[in-house]
């Protein structure tokens, strides 16, 4: 089940600490667009992350048949996913379980904060979470 | 997520702080190692605050985050919550601890026989020496504070004052932008860019 999904850590400084195509079906031509309909769905999320409390956004925007679902932690960095399934528990679990390693990497006293994240074992991790739930 | 630590280790290695950064690194500049202990204790409470807010929902506007602040955040510190909460509705808190754990510990008495472990020189704590020796000790704890409600959006000024140990008047958060106007008690002034 081949399906495509890109992850994006925005942190709140509006700087991307995190990328990566976690699709199990690589379109590296496509990259580049997965990015780029992420950053322009900052907008909205900025508009959207007032109007409640909740962390877990859900699907913020749709392009084609792909869709933005973001999540956005009490430091406002923001989780977004791009994707094309519709398991919208599996998405939530996701978040969740990212949103626990990123606490961790923010626990290194030598992770400078709104840094990029370069830790292979993050992106290791996350990479096996995406296959997981997504 | 978090292992236990015992608490005595966490009462030695502030004790430690304090007085490796006073009396070794910067013992002829107590402002320097003073901004450099809040310095320490910005980017710990940086951290806990994204820790601590994990499992809750985000926060509306200022008021909660600050009453977050004073309940579960302190709970989760300091095992017991703000005993006082006073506002000016200007932008500044107050928040008052009359039985602050760190303080606890630390006896200032008379006679040099009591004299606390990390105070290294042998002269006789005068009131004013008492005064300033657990100033240093609240700096931590006001850059904990700092640094937890900057990450959750308040850039904000934090001072502390002391009336009587271990009652502890705690920090007055100045939410100002530039301008840090001096305090004669704890005071936030506000200006919301909002």
């Amino acid at each position: 089940m081949a399906n495509t999904a890109c992850f994006i850590i925005v942190s709140r400084n509006d700087i991307p600490i995190y990328e990566a195509e976690v699709g199990s079906a690589p379109k590296e031509e496509a990259a580049h667009q997965h990015q780029f309909i992420l950053h322009a769905a900052l907008d909205i999320v900025q508009d959207l992350a007032w109007t409640t409390s909740a962390m877990f956004l859900k699907a913020v925007e749709r392009f084609n048949d792909l869709v933005v679902s973001v999540y956005v932690t009490a430091g406002h960095t923001r989780l977004m996913l791009l994707h094309d399934s519709r398991n919208e528990d599996g998405i939530k679990s996701f978040f969740q379980e990212v949103h626990e390693l990123y606490i961790k990497i923010l626990l290194n006293p030598l992770y400078l904060s709104g840094s990029r994240i370069t830790s292979s074992h993050f992106d290791t991790k996350v990479r096996a979470l995406a296959r997981k739930y997504l | 997520m978090g292992r236990e630590v015992a608490e005595s280790c966490v009462d030695g290695v502030i004790m430690e702080m304090v007085s490796a950064y006073c009396n070794r690194f910067y013992s002829s500049q107590p402002e320097l190692a003073a901004r450099r202990i809040e310095a320490i204790g910005f980017q710990v409470g940086h951290q806990l605050s994204e820790r601590y807010t994990m499992e809750r929902p985000r926060f509306a506007d200022h008021l909660e985050a600050i009453k977050f602040i004073c309940k579960d955040f302190w709970s989760e510190l300091f095992k017991k919550q703000i005993d006082n909460l006073k506002t000016n509705h200007r932008g500044t808190f107050v928040l008052q601890d009359n039985q602050f754990r760190w303080l606890t510990r630390i006896s200032i008495d008379a006679s040099p026989d009591n004299v606390d472990a990390s105070q290294q020189d042998s002269s006789l704590p005068t009131p004013n020496n008492a005064a300033q020796f657990t100033s240093m000790h609240l700096y931590f704890p006001c850059g904990i504070i700092r640094g937890a409600l900057t990450n959750l959006g308040i850039p904000c000024a934090v001072s502390a004052d002391i009336s009587n140990l271990p009652a502890c008047e705690l920090p007055g958060l100045h939410l100002n932008y530039g301008l840090l106007t001096s305090i004669p008690m704890l005071t936030v002034h506000y200006h919301s860019c909002y």
